[in-house]
Order: structure tokens, then C-alpha cells, then sequence
């Protein structure tokens, strides 16, 4: 919810979880798949800065709604 | 195979024998009782060839089993507070007042555990618990072992009509780390090799035992499991309007997404294996199990296998939509077992067990009005009870 | 037991449109079509009836309402008819929002009219009993309008909407219906292997076009917003670790990284021993701060939003994200990393 609340006051926000079902049903519109629920951003660094990475192209793209990146190991 | 279930009078109710750390309080049937902390609920159970009710090796659903009717073991324990990993979810029985008509243990006669945490930490706790109530739920039933049944069900699949459709219940049950585990011959869920298959008689009969103690209203209690009312009705339906395909089960709270997509898929191929045309998906509690469910209805219409699935719905009493936690545009088929967020009338019972204050403090005695989530079983999502909701 | 009963100024035969701004009223018992109506009520009796003309209340809503929930709070009835106002949109409206107000005060609430009356949408949680277009309804609409308010005034429990001949509201209720869930879902799913899909949910989501991309990344104001129950240390404020009722915002005082210690999760949903470990692998603030240092984001917002995102009810979940992105909107933040579990 809060994913699509922001982007209705028109701020991009890539929302990452580990769920994008869940995401895609309440209606978030940029989405990564983070690698698990108890770390949606990894365990290290290296991990973590990957997805960082994926989540700020996201921002820096014009996307259709509802839709999911993954992230490359 | 066949298995037969022998039901008893509850004249022949055995008094539990004190047991060290454990208040055991009767209540009878309708009694003006709030009970609190309610961890599960336990049919009295034994088997005359002297094997297990609740076996963790062997197979279940088959021989004979005794239960003793109107009679029901409620265990309940409030785990000590400083590392308190229940997250603040009560779980209450009303054997009076409104509450009463959204549990189907107010008509019976209630043996309420209350267990006092000794020492150790609450994985320990809580396997002294479950270990206790299940073995008093044999002692209880003790009673029938020397006594004719009043009725005999025989549970068996037989030929039925091939152009009736194939029907299997998908039966999602909870693993979520220590304290939201069921249990499947005594192991967690999680480690059980779900999914897979079982004989629909099997979790009838004692396989399935719950030691998942959140989300009050839409767990699942190891007494809805020996009274499953899916699993009967289909056992009814058989060979009448439907062929009884077979039971499948599955985990919920798989943790990742690759894991609850696997196990969707998994279930959906258990589902086509049995020859099902249609299964009804059933959840356990809330949160990301819902997307489990939604995965594995999505997998199994993809396959073509037509779904219902069971929800219970998480509206706001002042909004207009119904709100479900998850869903896919395939869920086109749900039942809705009621929402959780409605208030039960206010109730003043005369006598409160399992603990005197509510998880939040408050007095169980005055608490005023209680959401329907903090009931437990009253919006199960195996279908067991009636409630729903509807637009009005 | 006792009802009121609401007209506008033509049908309490104070006058036509040129009285239209008669101020609330209070008129003893039974006036107008309330005549006709007493005589359907069960048990029930007018004891008075409000009137205000319809110009009235539309330009002075507020005078008007309050005046007359003063009235009908001196009254105490046991339930309140509005109207009936056919299709007439001023007169629909007054009955709609007083109906709406006295149902919110704990008076069951029963207006009348058209069900195109714009009215019909602004009656909240009182009951709308639909009416034909015009007058010439009267006589069909009274004996429904009777039977809902009796049934209202004893406060029975109310059956569905097309049993009961009211409009439908919208709200979920809870209710016992004839069999198990279980047996419903078989039969549901037997109707669907027929051909006839049914539900008793429907699944339908509200949907936001995603804003474009943000132009310039290196000169951005970024900020990172969570539901994954990250707080300091001890959970100062007490977020909930389920259903949480409410969000945070924590200044970030410029540190370069969720240190585990100084912060931890509480959320419910998930084993939080792997987070706690590691907070930045719930909020990646030592990543994010080192592409701030490296120019690849302008500047990291120093407020971290916080809330837990496990059980909480949409409309709530709602609430929470449009306060928190219009704090975010004046901050002038332009981009926002959220992470969920």
C-alpha cells in the first residue's frame, strides 16, 4: 500500500520484497524480487549493492504497471 | 483401505489424573466460561489395538479408533511475557454469550489445561504442552476401551461412477518456525515432505496436530483436523455427486519466492497425479500463507484444475470492499469463511480459565466488544463452521 | 418504540418551493405521508416529525444537521425515517446525510427514495428503501419503508439486502450461513466444473499509473521508507511487530549504516534473528550512503520512514502511505527505495 500511495503523489518507488505477488496485487507498479523474507536485500554486501543497483535502474525507467525485475546473480 | 471411527457417549468421560505444573478445570457443557490463551483444541481419542491416537510412526486411518463424543481438551498456556513470541495474539473460547456461536466447542463438556511455564525456554514449553495434552486426550477417552459404540462410520473409497467429476482436498497446514508449526506424524510441516499426498482418513485420524499458535481466528486446531469437514463431506459426496479423488498436503509460510512457487507447483502435480478435476485449496492462519494458497490455485487452474479456495476475509467494518490478503485473477471461486475484523458483542462471563488478563492487559472478565480474530477457529479457513460474510 | 420522522417542507405541508428555506422544524407526531406510514409501523409510534426545506439544508448543511441531531437527540427515538424522496436530488440528499449522521450517533436510520437519487450514495450506514421516481410511488413505497423501520426499531438482526428490500450498502457483515464452509466450497466447486462460476469474494484492486522515471538520479533527494518493522534499538515508540497501528520516522543523523545494535526489527512476520544481524538487509543504508559518497544518487533523505507491513488492514495500510508520502512530497524527496519483507 504504501508503494502505491507514494507513486500516486507521483514520487517513483521501487518497492523490494521478496513477495512481488503480494506487491503486484496491491497494486505496486516497480517491484524487485529481493531473495528472501528475512532479507529482501541479501545477506552481504556484494548482494545488497546488486540489488541496490537493479532498484535505482528502476527508478531511472519508465514502466508498465505492475512490473517485476529480477535480479541477476 | 478402511478405517473406522467409533463414537462414544460422553458417560464414559475419564477424569484426567492430576498432573504436575497443569490446572485441570471441567467445565460442562454452556457454562458461562470465558477460557483465554488458548493454544489447542483436542478430541478425546484412543485406539483399541493399543497403538497411538496421535502416532508419530506407523500410519494412521486405518483399524479402528474410538472417540468420545461432546467432549474437548482445550490446553492453554500464556508464555512468559519478557520473550512473549505470540506477538500480542490472543485466543479466546466463549463456552457462553455471543462468542459461543463462533466456536463449536460451547456444547460440550470442556477439560481446560492451564499450564504454568516452568523453566525453559518456550520451544520446551510448548512441547511439554503439546505432549501433555495430546496423552490426556488419550487418558480421557480410556473410558470407551471396555464400552459398545453408539455408532461406527466406516471410512472407505469405493468405486464410484467414472463420469462423476474427481474431486481432492488441498490442505494447506502452517510451519513458520517454533510456535506456528504443524505437525504431520509428529514432524513440522516444513520437514515433512510436503507436499505430497495422504490418505484423506489419515488426517482424520490423529496425523495432523497443530502447534501453531497465531492468528487465533483462521488456525487451524488439531480438533478440526480429526473432525474435518471437508474431508467428511467429501467422504459423503462420494460416489453420489462426486469421486473423492484423495487429500493432499502442503506447507504454508514457505519463505521464499522461489520455495512457495515450487511448492504450488509441487501441489498442483500431487493434485494431477491423484486424477483430480477440481480441488478445494484451504489455508491455514494469515499473511503470506495467502499467497501460498493464491500460488498453488494459480499453478493448479494453469494445469487445468479447477479451484475453490477457502479465505477468511480482513475487511475494515466501515469499508465497502472486501479485502483479501493476497489474490489472483484465477481465485475466481472463494468461500468466505467471515471477516476478522468484525467485533463480537460485549460478554461478562462469571468465570474466566486459562488466564485472568487478556495478552494486552485487560481484563478478560470486562473486555468489552472482541474482534472475531482473536476467537480462535471462529473464521478457520478449512470450512469447519458457517460463518461468512456477505455485502449488505 | 418510538420513531421520527423526516419530510421536507412540502410534504409537512409547510409550503411549496417558496418555502424551501424553512429552517429545521420540529412538528408533533405523525404529519404528511407519515400518516400512511404509522399505519404500517409495528409497534411503533411517529412521535414527531422534523421537517427543513430542501434549499435550506443544501446551502446551510451544517446549521441544519446540527440542529437536528439536537432535535432527535431530545427525542431519543428508536429508529428514524427519512422521506420517502422519489428522485427529487435535493430533498434525497437532506435525507441521505441526516440518516447518515443519526446512524453514525447509534440510531438505526432508514431513508426512502429513487435508487438513481444521487442521495443514495451519501446515506452511509443508514438503509435506503428504493422508491419509484415520483409520488405516484407512495402507496408501494410505505409498506416497505414500515416493515424495514419496524424491523430496525426492535433491532432485530437484519437478513441480506434483497431480503430485507433495502438498497446495498456495501459494508461486509458477518453472518451464519446454513452450512459449513466446507460443504459451500464443494458446491461451489461443482457448480464451476458445470460451467457456473460463483464466489463469495470478489477480487478487485485499485490501481495507480506508475509515475514516470526520475530524470536525474545523481541529483536527487532519495529516501528510504520500509514495512519490514525496522526502529532503533527497544522500539522506543512500541511499533507493533502485527497490525501495527501506526508509522514512524527516525532521523538518520547522517549515519552511514543500520548498525545491528542500534537498530533491530519487530516485525511478526518473519524470523527476525538474520535482520537483526544486519539491519541494512531490511534498509540498505550502508549501500545507499556509499552510492550517495560515489555521486550515483544526489543526497540520501535523512528521515527513514518505518512501519510494519504484516496484518495491517488496507484501508489502514492506506492511511499510513498517503501521510507518508505528503511528508515526503513537501520534503521534496524525488525518489523513494522501499522495502517490504
Amino acid at each position: 500500500m504504501l508503494a502505491k500511495e507514494i507513486e500516486r503523489a507521483g514520487i517513483p518507488a521501487v518497492y523490494v520484497t521478496s513477495l512481488p505477488t503480494v506487491a503486484r496485487m496491491i497494486g505496486a507498479n516497480r517491484i524487485v524480487r529481493g531473495p528472501a523474507i528475512t532479507h529482501p536485500f541479501g545477506l552481504d554486501e556484494d548482494e545488497r549493492r546488486r540489488i541496490v543497483e537493479r532498484a535505482l535502474d528502476m527508478l531511472e525507467t519508465d514502466v508498465e504497471p505492475n512490473t517485476v525485475w529480477e535480479v541477476e546473480e | 483401505m478402511a478405517w473406522e471411527l467409533a463414537t462414544f457417549s460422553a458417560d464414559l468421560f475419564r477424569e484426567p489424573e492430576a498432573i504436575e505444573g497443569v490446572e485441570v478445570e471441567l467445565v460442562t457443557p454452556g457454562s458461562p466460561v470465558r477460557v483465554t490463551h488458548v493454544l489447542d483444541a483436542v478430541e478425546p481419542r484412543i485406539r483399541p489395538d493399543g497403538r497411538a491416537a496421535f502416532p508419530s510412526e506407523g500410519q494412521a486411518g486405518e483399524g479402528r479408533t474410538n472417540r468420545l463424543d461432546g467432549v474437548v481438551i482445550l490446553s492453554c498456556l500464556d508464555f512468559p511475557g519478557e520473550e512473549r513470541p505470540l506477538h500480542e495474539q490472543e485466543s479466546i473460547v466463549d463456552l457462553g454469550g455471543p462468542g459461543a456461536a463462533l466456536t463449536p466447542f460451547a456444547d460440550m463438556t470442556a477439560v481446560v489445561l492451564t499450564f504454568s511455564p516452568g523453566a525453559g525456554g518456550h520451544v520446551e514449553i510448548d512441547a511439554h504442552a503439546r505432549e501433555t495434552t495430546l496423552s490426556v486426550a488419550e487418558e480421557v477417552a480410556r473410558g470407551t476401551l471396555d464400552a459398545e459404540p453408539h455408532e461406527v462410520e466406516r471410512f472407505e473409497l469405493g468405486v464410484a461412477d467414472e463420469s462423476l467429476p474427481a474431486i481432492a482436498a488441498l490442505i494447506q497446514i502452517s510451519d513458520l518456525g517454533p510456535l506456528y508449526i504443524q505437525y504431520v506424524y509428529g514432524t513440522p510441516a516444513g520437514e515433512a515432505g510436503l507436499p505430497r499426498a495422504v490418505d484423506p482418513a489419515e488426517i482424520l485420524d490423529g496425523a495432523v496436530t497443530c502447534g501453531e499458535y497465531h492468528w487465533a481466528a483462521m488456525r487451524n486446531p488439531t480438533w478440526f483436523f480429526q473432525r474435518n469437514e471437508l474431508i467428511r463431506t467429501l467422504y459423503r459426496q462420494h460416489g453420489k455427486t462426486l469421486r473423492f479423488a484423495g487429500a493432499v498436503l502442503m506447507r504454508g509460510y514457505e519463505q521464499s519466492a522461489a520455495d512457495k512457487q515450487r511448492a504450488a507447483d509441487g501441489a498442483a502435480d500431487v493434485a494431477r497425479d491423484l486424477g483430480a478435476q477440481g480441488v478445494v485449496i484451504t489455508t491455514d492462519a494469515g499473511g503470506n500463507s495467502h499467497t501460498d494458497v493464491m500460488l498453488t490455485c494459480r499453478a493448479c487452474e494453469q494445469a487445468g484444475i479447477r479451484t475453490t479456495v477457502v479465505l477468511a476475509e480482513e475487511t475494515d467494518p466501515q469499508s465497502t470492499r472486501p479485502i483479501l490478503t493476497d489474490w489472483v485473477r484465477e481465485a475466481d471461486s472463494i468461500v468466505s469463511t467471515g471477516n476478522v475484523e468484525e467485533l463480537v458483542e460485549a460478554w461478562s462471563p462469571e468465570r474466566v480459565l486459562g488466564g485472568d488478563l487478556l495478552l494486552d492487559g485487560t481484563p478478560a472478565r470486562e473486555a468489552g466488544p472482541i474482534p472475531v480474530r482473536n476467537y480462535l477457529g471462529a473464521a478457520n479457513q478449512m470450512g469447519q463452521l458457517a460463518l461468512s460474510a456477505r455485502t449488505e | 418504540m418510538k420513531a421520527v420522522h423526516y419530510l421536507n417542507q412540502f410534504f409537512a405541508g409547510l409550503g411549496g418551493e417558496e418555502q424551501a428555506e424553512t429552517q429545521p422544524t420540529r412538528l408533533d407526531g405523525a404529519v404528511g405521508p407519515g400518516r400512511g406510514l404509522q399505519a404500517e409501523l409495528v409497534d411503533v409510534e411517529i412521535v414527531a416529525t422534523l421537517a427543513c426545506g430542501d434549499d435550506y439544508f443544501a446551502e446551510h448543511e451544517e446549521e441544519a444537521l446540527a440542529a437536528l441531531l439536537e432535535l432527535l437527540a431530545e427525542l431519543r427515538p428508536d429508529v428514524l425515517v427519512a422521506g420517502p424522496a422519489f428522485g427529487s436530488g435535493r430533498y434525497g440528499y437532506a435525507c441521505a446525510r441526516l440518516a447518515a449522521a443519526a446512524a453514525e450517533r447509534g440510531i438505526p436510520s432508514v431513508a426512502a427514495m429513487h435508487e438513481d437519487n444521487p442521495g443514495v450514495g451519501e446515506a452511509g450506514a443508514a438503509y435506503v428503501v428504493p422508491t419509484a421516481v415520483n409520488v405516484a410511488g407512495m402507496r408501494d413505497a410505505l409498506p416497505r419503508l414500515g416493515a424495514l423501520a419496524s424491523a430496525l426499531a426492535s433491532r432485530r438482526e437484519l437478513g441480506a439486502a434483497d431480503e430485507e428490500g433495502y438498497l446495498v450498502r456495501g459494508f461486509r457483515r458477518n453472518y451464519v450461513a446454513e452450512k459449513t464452509g466446507a460443504a459451500r466450497a464443494v458446491e461451489l466447486l461443482l457448480a464451476k466444473l458445470a460451467g457456473e462460476t460463483r464466489t463469495e469474494v470478489a477480487g478487485d484492486m485499485d490501481r495507480v499509473e506508475p509515475p514516470p522515471a526520475v530524470a536525474d538520479l545523481s541529483s536527487a533527494l532519495v529516501a528510504l521508507v520500509t514495512e519490514a518493522g525496522c526502529v532503533p534499538q527497544g522500539n522506543p515508540d512500541h511499533l507493533q511487530s502485527v497490525r501495527a497501528q501506526g508509522w514512524f520516522r527516525y532521523d538518520l543523523g547522517g549515519a552511514d549504516t543500520l548498525a545491528s545494535g542500534r537498530y533491530e526489527s519487530v516485525h511478526g512476520g518473519f524470523d527476525v534473528t538474520l535482520a537483526n544481524e544486519d539491519p541494512n538487509r531490511l534498509v540498505p543504508l550502508d549501500t545507499v550512503r556509499g552510492l550517495e559518497r560515489a555521486g550515483r544518487v544526489g543526497r540520501v533523505h535523512e528521515a527513514l520512514y518505518t512501519t510494519t507491513g504484516n496484518g495491517t488492514p488496507v484501508v489502514v495500510a492506506t492511511k499510513f502511505g498517503q501521510e507518508i508520502a505528503g511528508e515526503l512530497r513537501d520534503a521534496g524527496v524525488q525518489a523513494v527505495l522501499l522495502s517490504g519483507t
